[in-house]
C-alpha cells in the first residue's frame, strides 16, 4: 500500500483532476480576465490590445470612485454597526437558554433564507414614497409630506440599512457558534470570582472570540466589495450613481455599455483591493495577537 | 509561503472569475429567471406525416409573458407554425428586456447563438452585432407584399442590406384616465404650459399627475426627445451628426432638457419617480393613484387586459406630448419609431428554416392581424384591412395619431449612438431629473459621451 502511494504515476493520477480543474476553471479565467483588461474588447467581435488605457480611464472615472467609496462605506457600516450589534445579540441569545434561544436564533436568521429578489422588492415597497410602509407609518404619526427614501441624498443610507439588515443573520450566527464553543467552566469560574455579565463578556467572551471576529470581519469586507444583486434589484445603482457599488458598476460597464475590456480592468483593480484589504486586516489582527502575546 | 501563494490565487479567482466566465459560451448558465418553453407537437401528427426532415428552431425572445400581450401572439404563431409543419419543433427561451440583453451578449460572445432572436432596430443594439457578422442577411424582395410601412425596416438595415424585421410601430404618449378627468373637470392639455398647470390641479386633488418609469431611464430620454419634436421636428436630422461630432450645442437640446426639468420641478411625476420601475409606474396608473402614465403604444393592451380594473380599463385615453411655446412642432409631430423585431443568426445550422419561420410570422394575416384583433399593439405593417369595428378607444386614438402624424422622431436620441452612449445618455437624463447635474452639464457631458 505504501509502495502504491509512493508511485509517482499513482500520485499524478490522483492529483491531476484537481490540478486540471484549478487550471481550466479557475486559473485560466483569471489570466484571461487580466488579459482582457488590456484590450478594448466589447464582448462581441474583434479586440485590440490597448495597454494601460483602460486603467488610465479608470483613474478619471467618477463612477468608479463613487462605487469604491460606497463599497468602503458599506464595509464600514458592516464593521461599525452590523458586527458589534451581532456580537451583543449573539451573546444575549446564548444566555437566553430554552425555547426563546431557538426562537430568536431563527428569527434573526430569517432574512438570510429569503431570496435576494424578494428582499429587494420587499424593501422597494417599504421605501416607496407613494404607498410604502415607512411613509404610511410616518403619516399616521402626524408627519406631513412624503420622504423619498430611495431619492437623491437618502438612497445610499436606505440601501445600507437593507444590506446591513440582510447580512445581520449570518454574522450573528457565526458569533453565536463561536460563543457556544467557549468552555462554560470559564464563565462559572468568573462568576465565583464575582465577575458581572459585562465583565464576563469583556474579559472572556470577546478575547476568546478574536479568531471568529477576525474571520467575520474579513468576510464582511469582501461581501461589501462584492455587493451586487441586492443593489441591482433595489436601485440599479441609481439615482445617478449614488448607490453604485463596485461589482454592480463592473457589471454595468461590461454588460450594458459593452465595455468588456474595461469591465475586466475594473475586476482586476477590484481583486487587488480585496487582497489589500485582506492583508491589512490580517496584519492588524496579527499585530494585536503579538502585542497580546507580549503582554 | 506556499500557503500564502495558494490563498492569494484562490482569493483572486473568487472575484475575477465573475467577469471572465461571461466570455465563454461554455460557462453560460441558465438564468434562474429564464423560462424555457419547449413546445412539442401534441396533435395527431405522426412521424410518417412529417413533411420533411425533423428540424428544431431555437428562439430567444424578450417576451416573457406567453399568455398575454405580444408574447401570446408570438407563442400562438409558433404553435400554428408547428401544426402546419409537423417536422418543425420550436424551442423558445424567454427573458425580460434587461436580462435578455445581458444573456444575449453571452450568446453573442460564444458560438452557439439561438437561430431566431429578438433584436431592436436601433444602432445602440444592432450595429455592433451586424459589424461582428452575427446576423443573416434577409432578401428584401421577399417582403415586397408584406405591407411594411415605409421606413419601418430602416432600423434593421445597414449599408443597403436588411438584417431583421420590425415588429411594431411604437408611439410615446400620455395615457390618461378619462373618468378621472371628467369627474374633476380637467381638460386634455394642448400646450406644455397647460400640462404643467394641470399637474398642479391633479396634485391638489391628492393624486399623482403622471406616473413615470424613471428607474429604467430610457423613458426619461424619450421624454426629452419627445419635447425636441415639439420644439423643432427638423432637429432629428441633426442628432446623428451631434453624436458623431460630440457637439450638442444646438439650442434644441438645451431647450428640451430645460422643459423636462421644468416638468420635474412642477411635480408632473410621482415622488421618487427616478427609482420607480416599469411595473410600479404602470400599477400607479392602473390603481387610479396616477391620472396619467407616460409610456409607449404597446401599453394599449391595458384597455383589453382583464387584470386591469374595469373602471380604469374602460376609461383609458391617450394624448400626445402637447406643443411648447415658440416651438415649430405641432401635436402631430410625434415621438414614434419601429423598435423591437426579429433577426436570424448567420451561423445558425437551420438558417433557411429560421428565415421561413420569420417570414411566416410576418405574413400580414399573422402578426399584424393577431396583434390588432387582440388590441395588443400596432404592427409595423399596414393593418387597415384588419379593422374589426370593435377596437378599444385607445386603439382608435393611436391609429388616428399615426395616420395624422406630420413627422415622426424615428430612433430616439439615446438609441442613436453605440451601447456606451446609450448607457451614459440615459444615466445623464436621470441625473438631470434629480438635479445632480445642470442643463449645461447635461449638454456638455452628452458631447463627451459621444466622443
Amino acid at each position: 500500500m505504501t509502495k502504491l502511494y509512493s508511485n509517482k504515476w499513482v500520485i499524478s493520477t490522483l492529483v491531476l483532476p484537481g490540478v486540471l480543474t484549478f487550471i481550466f476553471a479557475i486559473l485560466a479565467p483569471v489570466c484571461l480576465s487580466v488579459y482582457y483588461g488590456f484590450t478594448d474588447f466589447s464582448g462581441i467581435g474583434e479586440m485590440n490590445f490597448i495597454g494601460f488605457e483602460n486603467y488610465k480611464e479608470l483613474v478619471k472615472d467618477s463612477g468608479f470612485w463613487m462605487s469604491l467609496k460606497n463599497s468602503l462605506l458599506l464595509a464600514a457600516g458592516f464593521i461599525i454597526i452590523q458586527h458589534p450589534i451581532a456580537i451583543i445579540v449573539a451573546a444575549t441569545i446564548d444566555k437566553m437558554q430554552g425555547k426563546a434561544e431557538g426562537f430568536f436564533r431563527c428569527v434573526y436568521f430569517i432574512p438570510n433564507v429569503i431570496s435576494v429578489a424578494i428582499i429587494a422588492y420587499l424593501w422597494k415597497f417599504i421605501y416607496n414614497p407613494n404607498f410604502g410602509l415607512f411613509n404610511k407609518l410616518l403619516q399616521n404619526l402626524g408627519f406631513e409630506g412624503n420622504i423619498n427614501w430611495l431619492g437623491s441624498g437618502n438612497a445610499i443610507w436606505s440601501v445600507l440599512i437593507v444590506l446591513i439588515w440582510h447580512g445581520f443573520g449570518w454574522g450573528m450566527l457565526i458569533y453565536y457558534t463561536g460563543i457556544k464553543n467557549i468552555d462554560p467552566v470559564l464563565y462559572e469560574a468568573a462568576m465565583i470570582d464575582g465577575a458581572n455579565t459585562r465583565q464576563s463578556f469583556m474579559k472572556i467572551t470577546l478575547p476568546l472570540m478574536k479568531p471568529v471576529i477576525q474571520m467575520n470581519i474579513t468576510m464582511a469586507i469582501i461581501a461589501a466589495l462584492k455587493q451586487m444583486e441586492t443593489v441591482y434589484l433595489l436601485t440599479a445603482g441609481g439615482p445617478g450613481n449614488e448607490t453604485q457599488f463596485l461589482a454592480n458598476y463592473l457589471y454595468k460597464q461590461a454588460f450594458k455599455s459593452y465595455k468588456y475590456g474595461y469591465g475586466n480592468a475594473i475586476s482586476v483593480i477590484f481583486v487587488i483591493i480585496c487582497l489589500v484589504a485582506t492583508v491589512v486586516l490580517n496584519k492588524i489582527f496579527a499585530d494585536r495577537d503579538a502585542q497580546g502575546g507580549k503582554a | 509561503m506556499k500557503r500564502k501563494v495558494l490563498s492569494v490565487l484562490f482569493a483572486l479567482t473568487m472575484v475575477v472569475s465573475m467577469v471572465a466566465c461571461g466570455s465563454s459560451n461554455a460557462t453560460v448558465t441558465k438564468d434562474a429567471e429564464a423560462t424555457e418553453t419547449k413546445t412539442t407537437q401534441t396533435e395527431n401528427a405522426t412521424e410518417t406525416e412529417a413533411s420533411g426532415e425533423a428540424v428544431t428552431i431555437r428562439v430567444f425572445s424578450n417576451l416573457a409573458d406567453r399568455t398575454t400581450g405580444q408574447g401570446f401572439v408570438e407563442q400562438t404563431l409558433f404553435d400554428n407554425y408547428m401544426k402546419e409543419n409537423p417536422n418543425v419543433t420550436i424551442q423558445v427561451e424567454t427573458l425580460d428586456d434587461e436580462a435578455y440583453k445581458t444573456k444575449f451578449k453571452a450568446y453573442a460572445s460564444g458560438s452557439d447563438m439561438p437561430d431566431l432572436i429578438n433584436a431592436w432596430g436601433q444602432p445602440s443594439f444592432l450595429n455592433e452585432i451586424i459589424d461582428a457578422g452575427l446576423l443573416a442577411e434577409l432578401n428584401q424582395d421577399d417582403y415586397a407584399d408584406y405591407g411594411f410601412i415605409s421606413g419601418s425596416l430602416d432600423g434593421f438595415s445597414k449599408d443597403g442590406k436588411l438584417y431583421g424585421l420590425a415588429r411594431n410601430t411604437d408611439v410615446m404618449g400620455f395615457y390618461y384616465n378619462k373618468a378621472l378627468f371628467e369627474e374633476n373637470g380637467w381638460e386634455v392639455p394642448t400646450t406644455y404650459t397647460e400640462l404643467l398647470a394641470l399637474s398642479s390641479k391633479i396634485s391638489d386633488a391628492g393624486l399623482i399627475p403622471c406616473s413615470m418609469d424613471g428607474s429604467d431611464k430610457w423613458p426619461l430620454s424619450i421624454f426629452i426627445n419627445d419635447l425636441m419634436q415639439k420644439i423643432d421636428p427638423a432637429s432629428k436630422a441633426g442628432i446623428q451628426d451631434s453624436i458623431a461630432n460630440g457637439d450638442f450645442s444646438a439650442p434644441v437640446y438645451a431647450q428640451a432638457s430645460d422643459l423636462f426639468v421644468q416638468a420635474v420641478d412642477a411635480g408632473l411625476f410621482q415622488s421618487g419617480f427616478e427609482t420607480t420601475d416599469y411595473g410600479t409606474a404602470k400599477n400607479l396608473f392602473i390603481n387610479k393613484q396616477a391620472a396619467m402614465f407616460y409610456m409607449g403604444s404597446w401599453e394599449m393592451s391595458m384597455a383589453s387586459d382583464e387584470v386591469v380594473p374595469a373602471e380604469v380599463r374602460d376609461n383609458i385615453g391617450v394624448f400626445m406630448m402637447p406643443t411648447v411655446d415658440g416651438g415649430k412642432g405641432t401635436v402631430n409631430d410625434i415621438a414614434a419609431w419601429n423598435g423591437g423585431g426579429y433577426a436570424v443568426t448567420s451561423n445558425s445550422a437551420v438558417k433557411e428554416e429560421a428565415i421561413k419561420l420569420l417570414n411566416y410570422m410576418f405574413l400580414p394575416e399573422n402578426w399584424s392581424k393577431l396583434c390588432w384583433e387582440n388590441g395588443i399593439c400596432m404592427s409595423a405593417q399596414d393593418y387597415s384591412a384588419y379593422l374589426t369595428g370593435s377596437e378599444t378607444p385607445v386603439q382608435l386614438e393611436f391609429t388616428e395619431v399615426v395616420s395624422g402624424a406630420t413627422s415622426v422622431s424615428g430612433v430616439t436620441l439615446n438609441d442613436m449612438g453605440n451601447s456606451e452612449f446609450k448607457t451614459i445618455s440615459e444615466d445623464l437624463s436621470q441625473e438631470l431629473a434629480i438635479h445632480a447635474i445642470t442643463v449645461e452639464e447635461f449638454i456638455t457631458q452628452l458631447g463627451e459621451a459621444s466622443k
